[in-house]
């Protein structure tokens, strides 16, 4: 009876709304009315999602009767098994469109960089939390924390799987941040992502980046070698974006990365995703086409619209009232989650939630900027909307735990 | 105290929530860009790329013979059709079966289709059989991405070729298809003949279909919104003047020759049969095109696209004596009984020879033994009297030297001289005399088609009407009825009975006592004809015959032109025979004739030595006679 007077309803209804959007989407993305020219697996996609929303409910249920001590004792455990898993998927595991990353355990195919994602977040939060001697002279604790993110991007880029590697990479200045390493070791972690960006887009603007990212570590954190480091940093890597981008990569594989600035280059090719992506969520308009209407989902325009561009179907067929709803929806659970640390007591907790709140915030940039044609189609599902059984059940997980923190507020401290 | 105690958790989290909120605006703003700002653009966006306009051909109209056969059909083409992005490679072992061919075939053209487009789709094969377009849709559920196309190509189902007449279709050209808004890139349209003249109705109208279709163009069905779509239009029957069964006969005889046969029905003009030798299959043209024989009959020597019946241009020779004949009379230079001696020759300047016995002739007797000098003397006085214009005005009269606006392409103006074309020929005042004798017999400058001679013996025929040839009757309405042509049918006012009667009866004679006299005679059909050698100084001479038949109520007036084949007599006088009596009798009963025709090969039958035609046909018979 405590246990559903204190829970975090917000939370829930938040969890529950994201995956009643996405389950509408799956529905209509693999289910509507010219769905017979779809494969048959993947018009079974929307029982499978069911299931595994009926075995997340089950399973986050179970998490708030566990001790949230059994979480961190079991942090390294999990760890290490994740990461034996995901050895054994770099060679055992199945290929699927070019990526080893699955693991077929008996009837289910398991995405183990999932389980590895909730086994980063919790053990890098127990070291963390169990060194407090971050600091911008010490940044030895900042260095061994990184092991805990590198080997599973070593591990995933052996899988083929760069994309899920970035969730890692991008996970690591958030993390880091929280347990006090400096604003200006903080900003500059962040900063090649930044200016690599702009360099894409032109290395002027990539340039102009770096120099408004050494200013500002300059204001943050007066120190020279850290100055000095900033702008020879952001000169690196706008010259190499550049190198990467003229030299290094193959011309269709630059094509790809630069397709978002100017998608109608080809229209046919690198640009016909971006270009299919924003004309289904631009038609969409105010209030969208209808569920089941939407003619570039319903026909096939939009490639994977089930997972990496599934909030193309949001927008398309409920407009910006559905689109909208869905990145409110997510604002609201970035910001409760980073509130529900602040008011928690445990250092230990606090750090997961604020990491839960990165990574969902991760997966959420980097799917919605790429389906808007903000920044180059990587493929990453939006979480709790996605067709995926694995990432589903593990984000649904990881809010369980933050439930479950939350729940246990009180009895889990310091002091106890 | 390490920084992280020095540092309040709440300023943390306002930083963490600032860089979260300014991301998150930012894609906000993005998205309330795309779908409230720019939804204007985007809209139409996606309503073309689900809507596809597809084009529905309409079937090509028929192409029928006088009694109703049909000559041109249409048949249907299957291709498979392949989805590169849907195919399952696995199935390459099964298509290859279904279509008995090697996996590797299969294999080939997968790869090129994928390497074309790995979202549109493309033809697979093209022209399958019935059969493996058959077991391919039996099988179609275990052959994911493969699909079939349906077009038509033209089929002739009679064993007659009329390949000039009918003409071949062909892909439009680009400037084709910025003229005409009815026609698309890629559609065939006619190139020759009936199927180019009667474009316009054969084509039909080409329906519209508005598809809703995928990302990879596949068709989901019609656009709710019906009333956009429109079914074809089919293309209109051709009925044609031409007998299917004469022409039949006429090809087989006119095989192995190089030359023009029109047989027309003089009171209207009609063409009864047409041939052109040699000819091309018109069914190797249908379809898909096939280079090699195109080529082949391109570059060809004896050039089978060149249409003789209508576009070869051959001095007429003896068989313009008849004409002459009635020019002569007109103008006063002759009557009926004036009469010319032969000596073997007519001097003027020189000798101009005649093979004709010495005697007296008449103008009647001078057409039956075809005698030279009776002209000679004729053109003589017209050339020296200054007739010559009105002698090329009265002859264009006949259609020679003229166009007679036939419905078909290529219709050579030909040759009829005048002072004004010997001027620019000769250049002014450098011709004279000497240059117009020969002319007078039908050599020299002068030249025609076998239909300007085919319409210029109908006015004979039927009393001085000068018909308008046409091959096409009329044309089969949508509601069934006949939309029947109107040729232009005139009297040729200064041509008088009386004359005619002359030249008439002489032309009697030539068939009974004269150059027809061995096979041009049937014997019970009363024909009138003449045969006629056009000099040729590049080779063999070409042989002439017109005949019209019978001779009271003529049916049928023909004019036959064989390249290279010596004298009219024994070359183009047998086949005009035969085709008259086919048409007359509806079957050969000579059928000595029939077998001497169709082993005449010119190239080959041609005495060498014989200098009368007689004595060339006797010996030819003799031969043909001789052998068992």
């Amino acid at each position: 009876m405590t246990i559903f007077k204190e829970l975090n309803w917000v939370l829930v209804f938040i969890w529950a709304s994201l995956t009643a959007f996405g389950l509408v989407a799956i529905y209509s993305a693999t289910l509507g009315p010219v769905s017979q020219f779809l494969p048959a697996f993947i018009q079974e996609n929307f029982m499978r999602q069911l299931t595994w929303v009926a075995l997340a409910i089950v399973i986050i249920g179970a998490i708030q009767f566990t001790s949230p001590r059994t979480f961190q004792g079991a942090s390294y455990l999990l760890y290490g098994f994740a990461t034996f898993l995901m050895i054994i998927t770099v060679f055992f595991g199945t290929e699927v469109s070019g990526s080893r990353s699955w693991l077929r355990l008996g009837p289910i195919n398991l995405q183990v960089a999932e389980l590895m994602k909730l086994a980063t977040i919790l053990a890098a939060a127990n070291y963390l939390t169990s060194r407090r001697d971050i600091s911008a002279e010490n940044l030895k604790t900042a260095f061994t924390a990184l092991l805990f993110f590198i080997v599973p991007v070593i591990l995933l880029i052996l899988q083929n799987e760069t994309g899920v590697a970035i969730i890692f990479l991008a996970l690591l200045p958030f993390v880091l941040f929280w347990s006090g390493l400096p604003h200006g070791i903080s900003l500059l972690m962040i900063s090649p992502a930044i200016i690599a960006y702009f360099s894409v887009i032109d290395w002027q603007y990539g340039l102009i980046a770096a120099i408004v990212f050494t200013f500002s570590i300059f204001f943050v954190q007066r120190r020279h070698w850290l100055t000095a480091t900033s702008l020879i940093v952001g000169l690196m890597t706008v010259i190499g974006t550049e190198v990467a981008l003229h030299q290094v990569l193959q011309p269709h594989q630059t094509a790809r990365i630069e397709a978002f600035v100017n998608p109608n280059l080809d229209p046919q090719g690198s640009g016909w995703n971006i270009i299919q992506a924003t004309t289904a969520i631009g038609s969409g308009g105010l209030t969208g086409k209808g569920f089941m209407e939407g003619t570039q989902t319903q026909l096939r325009f939009l490639p994977e619209q089930w997972t990496d561009f599934i909030f193309c179907v949001v927008g398309e067929e409920f407009g910006f009232i559905g689109a909208g709803s869905i990145m409110i929806l997510f604002l609201l659970l970035f910001f409760r989650l980073i509130n529900m640390a602040t008011h928690h007591k445990h250092p230990y907790a606090q750090l997961v939630m604020v990491s839960v709140a990165a990574v969902f915030f991760i997966h959420f940039t980097i799917n919605i900027a790429s389906a808007t044609a903000i920044m180059p189609v990587i493929g990453l599902p939006l979480p709790f909307i996605s067709y995926g059984g694995s990432a589903f059940l593990i984000n649904s997980i990881l809010l369980g735990i933050c439930l479950n923190f939350d729940l246990y507020k009180r009895s889990f401290s310091i002091y106890s | 105290m390490s920084p992280t105690r020095k540092r309040d958790i709440k300023s943390s989290a306002r930083i963490l929530q600032a860089f979260i909120l300014l991301i998150w605006i930012v894609m906000f703003g993005r998205l309330i860009q795309l779908q409230i700002v720019d939804y204007e653009k985007y809209a139409p966006i996606s309503k073309q790329n689900f809507i596809r306009q597809d084009f529905v051909n309409p079937a090509r109209g028929l192409i029928l013979d006088r009694n109703g056969t049909i000559i041109v059909e249409n048949e249907p083409i299957y291709s498979i059709t392949i989805n590169p992005v849907s195919f399952d490679m696995s199935k390459i072992p099964l298509l290859a079966k279904l279509l008995n061919t090697t996996e590797e075939d299969v294999l080939d053209r997968v790869t090129q289709a994928q390497q074309y487009s790995w979202f549109r789709t493309s033809r697979l094969f093209t022209e399958v059989s019935f059969e493996s377009f058959s077991n391919i849709q039996e099988n179609i559920w275990q052959l994911p991405g493969i699909g079939h196309q349906i077009e038509s190509k033209r089929h002739y189902p009679l064993p007659l070729q009329a390949s000039h007449t009918i003409g071949y279709l062909r892909e439009a050209s680009l400037e084709e298809y910025r003229s005409s808004d009815r026609i698309r890139l890629g559609d065939k349209i006619g190139k020759s003949g009936i199927e180019m003249v009667y474009e316009e109705y054969l084509r039909g109208e080409l329906g519209t279909k508005y598809n809703r279709v995928n990302a990879y163009g596949q068709a989901l069905g019609l656009y709710e919104d019906s009333n956009l779509n429109n079914s074809p239009t089919k293309g209109l029957d051709i009925i044609t003047t031409l007998d299917a069964e004469l022409q039949v006969l006429s090809e087989r005889i006119m095989e192995n020759k190089r030359g023009g046969l029109v047989a027309l029905d003089p009171q209207t003009g009609e063409i009864l049969s047409m041939v052109s030798t040699p000819q091309y299959d018109l069914s190797r043209l249908a379809g898909r095109l096939d280079s090699d024989y195109w080529a082949q009959i391109n570059f060809n020597p004896n050039t089978p696209l060149f249409n003789r019946a209508i576009s070869s241009r051959q001095p007429p020779g003896s068989t313009f004596k008849p004409f002459m004949g009635l020019i002569g009379l007109h103008l006063g230079l002759i009557t009926r009984d004036t009469e010319i001696y032969n000596s073997g020759a007519y001097y003027r300047g020189r000798a101009y020879g005649d093979l004709a016995d010495p005697g007296d002739y008449n103008l009647e007797r001078a057409i039956t033994k075809s005698s030279n000098t009776f002209f000679f003397w004729m053109m003589d006085r017209i050339a020296t009297r200054g007739y010559l214009n009105q002698w090329s005005e009265l002859a264009k009269d006949f259609g020679m030297g003229r166009r007679n606006f036939i419905d078909l392409p290529h219709e050579t103006v030909g040759i009829m001289p005048d002072s004004t074309y010997m001027n620019s020929t000769f250049g002014e005042r450098r011709w004279g005399i000497g240059d117009l004798m020969s002319l007078g017999i039908g050599q020299g400058m002068v030249s025609v088609s076998p239909l300007q001679m085919a319409v210029a013996t109908a006015s004979i025929a039927n009393g001085g009407f000068r018909v308008q040839p046409h091959i096409v009757r009329g044309i089969r309405e949508m509601d069934g009825s006949i939309n029947y042509t109107d040729p232009i049918r005139e009297r040729i006012d200064w041509i008088r009975e009386d004359h005619l009667q002359i030249v008439q009866s002489g032309m009697r004679g030539a068939v009974t006592d004269g150059g027809g006299r061995w096979y041009a005679n049937l014997p019970d059909i009363p024909v009138a004809g003449k045969t006629g050698t056009s000099q040729n100084p590049h080779g063999e001479n070409h042989g002439w015959y017109i005949a019209y038949a019978p001779l009271d109520d003529p049916k049928i007036a023909i004019a036959v032109l064989i390249e290279n084949a010596g004298f009219g007599s024994i070359s183009a006088s047998p086949i005009a025979s035969l085709v008259i009596e086919q048409y007359l009798k509806g079957e050969i009963e000579r059928q000595h004739v029939l077998e001497y025709v169709l082993n005449f090969n010119p190239w080959e039958d041609i005495p060498e030595d014989s200098d009368t035609e007689e004595s060339a046909a006797e010996e030819v018979l003799d031969e043909m006679e001789a052998q068992p």
